[in-house]
Order: structure tokens, then C-alpha cells, then sequence
């Protein structure tokens, strides 16, 4: 296991997926989002961000996909292949899920008959075959997030956001879902962006963890999670894995400081 | 140690039976028995023998109106007509409120200048310009359908961009991600998203529109009349049964209407709005 001391600069040894170069964010306001922040996420790499609120997490991500402008830095990525999850499902309530999964490739272009190929391939994937023609407003949480995972796997993406996906759901959905989520990772070789409150989480998800700082937000620690993939659900119950939450927790008991 | 107490347990509260249900259901048409009932011993009691015909009890408002063909056929002519009118002022309230509500989204400029205009529209009673509407533009039927439209534009333009800047924040950014136009995301996210705000003005504007039919219909008595002309015209008459029965046809056509929009509300979104009336 390494240390994974304050090295703020990392590189992936193939050609990155993304790349943040020293790139930071300060409003109109001279307040400081974002300071300096470096890294390079590689194929297939799984990186969770850690930190306190406010500490530019989410900003990251949404930096990296253009939903914000950053005002330093060099940010190097391509944008034709991402695929971004927020918070909620973010569904459209008036669209069943079939057409919901649909959604980006529409905007998009893709013709009518590809898309319905793709959707009923996507969703089978999420195990919501047979849930195609419900309502949003009929499913569960769980279900309306993997209805959502399933819109953004429709873009055949090579990198993959994850804004707090799964904050809002319990323990038990929330376990079944880093579990799926692994699976399409190993299968489909994006590399994932995931930005969570959970230790655990992050722990189990990634093969590497950023811990960030926040006022100015900037990356205070990098973990490798050397931990093999695929990851079953005994290893939440292993030795090397609670190590590994008792380190990132006190990293991030230190990253957020007197406030925590 | 501490003082205990007993909270005894309590049986689960009983769910009224289909009997109390259905009294229920009765409590609204026999208050107006009641209320028709009191009417009646007023128009009885209450007025002099010579002033009786004023307060026709519901009998002789059968008997003088709803009996006879001749004003059932009238009464349906009028109702036709009224309807015609309300229909074509929503015909320019609603298209127009919704193009200006677009338009007050689409530009925050637009928004800040018609604002107070629309406050000031809805305040100014609509009653007060129809002498002018009258010097302006004569008797015939334009007139009265330009004062629907006034009685009923308001809720259009307030309740679509309500919708509209209610859309999610999240459906907004995965728009945005696939750098979709400013009319794309109109037209596949904020309009379906805004409709059902939208109905809920178009069904306030449609009830609103009968009642400016008929008013209008007060101020104009030329020509094809509707309901509120015979209104008019049956107090001249001294058909007063007549009279009482136009009231009640308009009451019912706005009550209908209204009953109407609310059906078609539930049908068109209770699949996927909470509002519509659907359950969970």
C-alpha cells in the first residue's frame, strides 16, 4: 500500500483520459474555488474524490465536462465521450424509461431504430429489462438511478462522472449499485470520475482515491487503492480494507480541519 | 428513579363506512336544497304579493323556462353563442399568453419591461375600459372577444414561465452537456416540463372566459345575443323564469368547463405529475 503523502502530481502511465494542469477557478468575487489542481486519469482508471463540502469536489467534475469555465491552469480532455450522473436521476418525469435512456442519443442524432437497439441493450444491463414502459414516478430510487446509469452508458462513454450519485439512497441499494457500477466498469473500460461523501465508498469503488482541502479547494492527498479487482462483497469485510478507510478517514479528517 | 407513567394503547381509528361516505357526498346538493328552500320562503314571505314574480320558486322556473321547448331551444341557441365568444377570446389569450411567456423566459429584458404591465392588466377591472372598447370598436363581435381575452389572459403568460423556470437544474446541465440549442431544450424539456402549470392557468383562463363572455354580453345587447343578453333581455320582458334559468345555464357552463379542464388535466399528466391528481 503506499503512503500516499500530499503529492498533489500524478501521472498515468498511458496517455491520459484527463488531464488537470495546475488548473484552479477564482470567482469575480476573489474567492478561491479551485487552486492548482493537478491530475491525470488514465483508461479504465477509477479515481473517487474525497472531501468536505465545499471543498470543489463537484466543481471539479463539472469543470472537466464544460458545465463551468475555469480561469487557470491548462485542462486537457475529451468531451464527445463523456457521460455525466448528477445527484438525482435527473429523469424526465414525462418520459418513460425507454425514451428517458433514449434522451442524449436523440439530441444527438441517432436514428430511431439505433436508438431503440441501443436503449433495450443499455437497460437490460442495469436489470431493468421489463421496467421499459414505466414511469419515473413508478419506480424506486434505486430504479430511477440505474435508469439513469443506463442513459449515460448509452453514450458509450470513456469517461464517466459521477457527482454524488448514489448520497440519496440506502445503505443496502446503495452497496448493490457500487457493486453493479464496478461490474460495468470492468466490462465496458471507462474511466470514472466519482465524487462521494463515503469513505467506504470511495475505498471500495476506486483503484485510486484524491483527497481534497477545501478554501481554496486543491488536492491535499492521492491513495492508491491497490486492492484487485473484481471487488466481491467480502472485501468490505477484510483487514486491508478497513486499513484503508482508517487512513482516508483520517486524511479527510485532516483535510477538513477544526470544522469537521 | 424516574417517575413512570401508563399511556394506554388506542384501538386504530375506525375508516368511515360507505354509509358515512356517501352521506358525505349528499352534504353539497342538500345544502343548496337548503339554501334554494330559504330563497323560496323569502320569495314568499319575505316580499310583498306585487313584488312575487322577482323570486319565482323553482317550480314556476321549471314550469315558465326549462318545460318549454321554445327556451330550451332558446337557452341552447344563447349558451352557442356565449360559448362561441369564450372560445374565440381563449383562442387569442391562450397562443398569445403562451408565446409572451416564452418570449419573457427567453429574454430576462422582455421579463423586467411586461411584468408590471401584466400586474397593472390584471388589476385594472376590465369592466372600466369596455365603455372605451365600445367608442373604439362599435357593438358587434369583436369587441366582446377582445374582452374575454383581457378577463382571461393574465394566468397564461404567469403560469407557463412559472413552469418553465421551475425545471429541474439537473435536466438543465445534461442539456447543456450535449450542447443542446436554446430551442431544443424548450421544446424537449421546458415546455413538457411546464405543461401541466400551463393547464392549470388555461383551466383558471377557460372558467374566466365564460364569465367575461357574459359580461361582455351585458354592456352589448346587438345583435345574435348569448346568455348573458337574454339575461338582459328577460329582466325587460318580465320573464324573470327565464331569466333565472340563463343564470343557471351560465353557472353550469363555467362550472362545467372548469369540471371539464380538470378531467383533462388528470387524463394528460397524472402518468407522470403528482398535481394531476395522481397518487404516491
Amino acid at each position: 500500500m503506499s503512503d500516499g503523502g500530499p503529492s498533489a502530481i500524478e501521472s498515468a502511465a498511458a496517455a491520459p483520459i484527463v488531464s488537470f494542469q495546475n488548473v484552479s477557478l477564482t470567482f469575480d468575487t476573489g474567492v478561491e474555488a479551485l487552486r492548482d489542481v493537478s491530475l491525470n486519469i488514465g483508461p479504465g482508471e477509477f479515481i473517487s474524490i474525497l472531501g468536505p463540502s465545499g471543498c470543489g469536489k463537484s466543481t471539479m467534475l463539472r469543470i472537466a465536462a464544460g458545465l463551468i469555465d475555469y480561469t487557470d491552469g491548462r485542462l486537457l480532455v475529451d468531451r464527445s465521450h463523456i457521460a455525466f450522473t448528477f445527484q438525482d436521476a435527473t429523469l424526465l418525469p414525462w418520459r418513460t424509461v425507454r425514451a428517458n435512456v433514449e434522451l442524449l442519443l436523440e439530441l444527438r442524432g441517432v436514428p430511431k431504430a439505433e436508438r431503440e437497439r441501443i436503449a433495450r441493450e443499455k437497460i437490460a444491463l442495469v436489470g431493468l429489462a421489463g421496467f421499459e414502459d414505466q414511469y419515473p414516478k413508478h419506480l424506486s430510487g434505486g430504479m430511477r438511478m440505474r435508469a439513469s446509469l443506463a442513459r449515460a452508458l448509452a453514450l458509450e462513454p470513456t469517461l464517466f462522472m459521477f457527482d454524488e450519485p448514489f448520497g440519496a439512497l440506502d445503505e443496502i441499494t446503495r452497496e448493490r449499485l457500487n457493486d453493479e457500477v464496478q461490474m460495468l466498469q470492468l466490462r465496458q473500460k471507462f474511466a470514472a470520475m466519482f465524487v462521494t461523501h463515503s469513505v467506504a465508498e470511495a475505498v471500495f469503488m476506486s483503484s485510486r482515491v484524491i483527497v481534497m482541502s477545501a478554501r481554496p479547494g486543491r488536492i491535499v492527498g492521492v491513495y492508491d487503492i491497490p486492492l484487485s479487482f473484481p471487488r466481491d462483497d467480502a472485501v468490505r469485510f477484510s483487514p486491508a480494507f478497513a486499513e484503508l478507510c482508517g487512513t482516508l478517514s483520517a486524511a479527510l479528517r485532516e483535510a477538513s480541519g477544526e470544522r469537521a | 428513579m424516574s417517575q413512570m407513567e401508563f399511556y394506554p394503547p388506542r384501538p386504530p381509528r375506525e375508516r368511515p363506512n360507505p354509509a358515512r361516505r356517501w352521506a358525505a357526498r349528499l352534504l353539497p346538493p342538500l345544502l343548496l336544497g337548503l339554501i334554494l328552500a330559504a330563497f323560496y320562503a323569502y320569495g314568499r314571505a319575505g316580499l310583498e304579493e306585487y313584488r312575487r314574480f322577482l323570486m319565482p320558486d323553482p317550480g314556476s322556473i321549471w314550469d315558465g323556462a326549462f318545460a318549454s321547448a321554445a327556451v330550451r331551444a332558446e337557452l341552447l341557441r344563447a349558451a352557442g353563442v356565449t360559448a362561441q365568444i369564450a372560445l374565440t377570446g381563449l383562442a387569442i389569450s391562450i397562443p398569445g399568453g403562451m408565446l409572451l411567456g416564452i418570449l419573457m423566459f427567453r429574454s430576462f429584458w422582455i421579463e423586467r419591461a411586461v411584468s408590471p404591465y401584466l400586474v397593472i392588466l390584471q388589476s385594472i377591472p376590465v369592466l372600466a375600459i369596455i365603455p372605451l372598447l365600445q367608442s373604439l370598436l362599435g357593438f358587434g363581435f369583436l369587441p366582446k372577444v377582445l374582452i374575454v381575452a383581457l378577463f382571461t389572459f393574465f394566468a397564461i403568460p404567469t403560469t407557463l414561465l412559472l413552469g418553465l423556470k421551475s425545471l429541474d437544474k439537473g435536466i438543465h446541465e445534461l442539456f447543456r452537456l450535449e450542447g443542446a440549442s436554446w430551442h431544443t431544450t424548450l421544446l424537449k424539456a421546458g415546455i413538457p416540463s411546464a405543461l401541466p402549470s400551463l393547464f392549470a392557468g388555461i383551466r383558471i383562463s377557460a372558467s374566466l372566459a365564460v364569465i367575461g363572455a357574459i359580461v361582455s354580453e351585458l354592456f352589448f345587447v346587438s345583435g345574435d345575443g348569448g346568455l348573458g343578453q337574454m339575461l338582459v333581455n328577460s329582466k325587460i320582458d318580465f320573464l324573470y323564469e327565464q331569466m333565472y334559468a340563463a343564470l343557471i345555464v351560465s353557472a353550469a357552463m363555467s362550472i362545467g368547463v372548469y369540471l371539464f379542464f380538470g378531467w383533462l388535466g388528470e387524463k394528460l399528466f397524472s402518468h407522470w405529475h403528482d398535481s394531476a391528481g395522481g397518487q404516491r
